[in-house]
């Protein structure tokens, strides 16, 4: 284990991720699900591992690379779904202006 | 009458609970059925009932037209925004026009408008919820969509710890108790599902009517939106989003 700058920093930035993420589901602010919670602890909990022990070899880096498009991907479609809701909501208020 | 009721394990007494046909709103969410919402729409008038709310979901040929010769109450989706946004476009407006009991079935014809009357006596008994299920041994039943049904059932209960014996049936009956509490998210199928989840979560009092379902060559010929792979869809977009 070699603690660098950098990999408190790494840690303290994913302690941070999965801490809002754990208030928030218990909370159960909207849209907050198990898998949400369970993604988040996974993926950062990773990082911060690989942060405190780096494997300096090409499959972590592909393991990594798969990491963050998963990421990338589920926050796209969590973006997507919110703003579907959204339009739905607009649509919704308009069709409604007729009844009031 | 003394009657156990689901979903608690108490014993209560019902009191049949007494209802005006202004009181009760029929809720129709509609995409599409041009050719069938004219005949649909009378059926249910000829049963008795007057309060009749059509939710036009951005539907793109005459639907809307037709609708307006019917002289029932429309909302109109400016586009599609799927079935389980325009059931609850309903259920918002239900509030606003104070309806005691809202009963949704859906508009392509294949639900019986004379069971409207057993879901409505069924509430006036003192359940929140009654959803209406498909009796999946009549032979008219295709057997894929039993089948999907089936998976549908075992999903369900495996998320909300709830067995239905039809999680994906449109015929289903709420008291204004229900209406208030209920708070779905999703826009398409997987409404008929969140609704399940919200009896559980609002600890609403719940109870099952076999209804009657008629599957015609219309309905055959459409599109099948239900079939396993938007069940599967229906499943992730569940897990991922709640």
């Amino acid at each position: 284990m070699s603690i660098t700058f950098l990999s408190i920093l790494l840690l303290l930035f994913t302690f941070y991720l999965i801490g809002e993420r754990i208030v928030r589901f218990i909370r159960k602010e909207q849209n907050q699900s198990v898998f949400k919670l369970v993604a988040t602890i996974f993926i950062w909990g990773g990082i911060s591992y690989i942060a405190l022990f780096p494997i300096h070899n090409s499959n972590t880096l592909i393991f990594f690379g798969f990491i963050v498009v998963f990421f990338i991907l589920f926050r796209l479609l969590s973006i997507l779904e919110k703003n579907e809701r959204l339009l739905t909501e607009i649509i919704r208020k308009e069709a409604l202006k007729d009844l009031k | 009458m003394d009657s156990r009721l689901r979903g608690n394990d108490t014993y209560v007494i019902m009191v049949s609970m007494k209802l005006t046909n202004n009181q009760i709103l029929i809720l129709l969410p509609v995409f599409n059925e041009s050719k069938v919402i004219f005949s649909v729409i009378r059926s249910i008038q000829k049963e008795g009932w007057k309060k009749i709310l059509a939710v036009d979901d951005g539907s793109t040929d005459n639907t809307y037209d037709e609708l307006k010769k019917t002289g029932v109450i429309i909302l109109r989706h400016s586009i599609n925004r799927g079935k389980g946004s325009a059931v609850k476009t309903g259920l918002e407006a239900a509030k606003i026009l104070n309806s005691k009991v809202v009963v949704t079935l859906d508009s392509d014809g294949q639900h019986n408008p004379k069971d409207i009357k057993k879901m409505v006596e069924e509430i006036k008994k003192g359940y929140d919820v009654v959803l209406g299920i498909r009796d999946f041994k009549k032979r008219h039943i295709p057997r894929f969509k039993a089948f999907g049904n089936y998976i549908g059932n075992i999903f369900t209960w495996m998320f909300y710890g709830l067995w239905v014996n039809d999680s994906q049936s449109g015929f289903r009956a709420y008291n204004k108790k229900a209406v208030d509490l209920i708070q779905t998210n999703n826009d398409h199928y997987e409404f008929e599902t969140e609704i399940v989840r919200e009896i559980v979560r609002n600890k609403l009092k719940w109870s099952e009517k076999i209804i009657d379902v008629r599957y015609s060559d219309y309905d055959q010929k459409k599109r099948n939106k239900q079939s396993f792979v938007s069940a599967v869809k229906m499943i992730i977009k569940l897990v991922l989003f709640g």
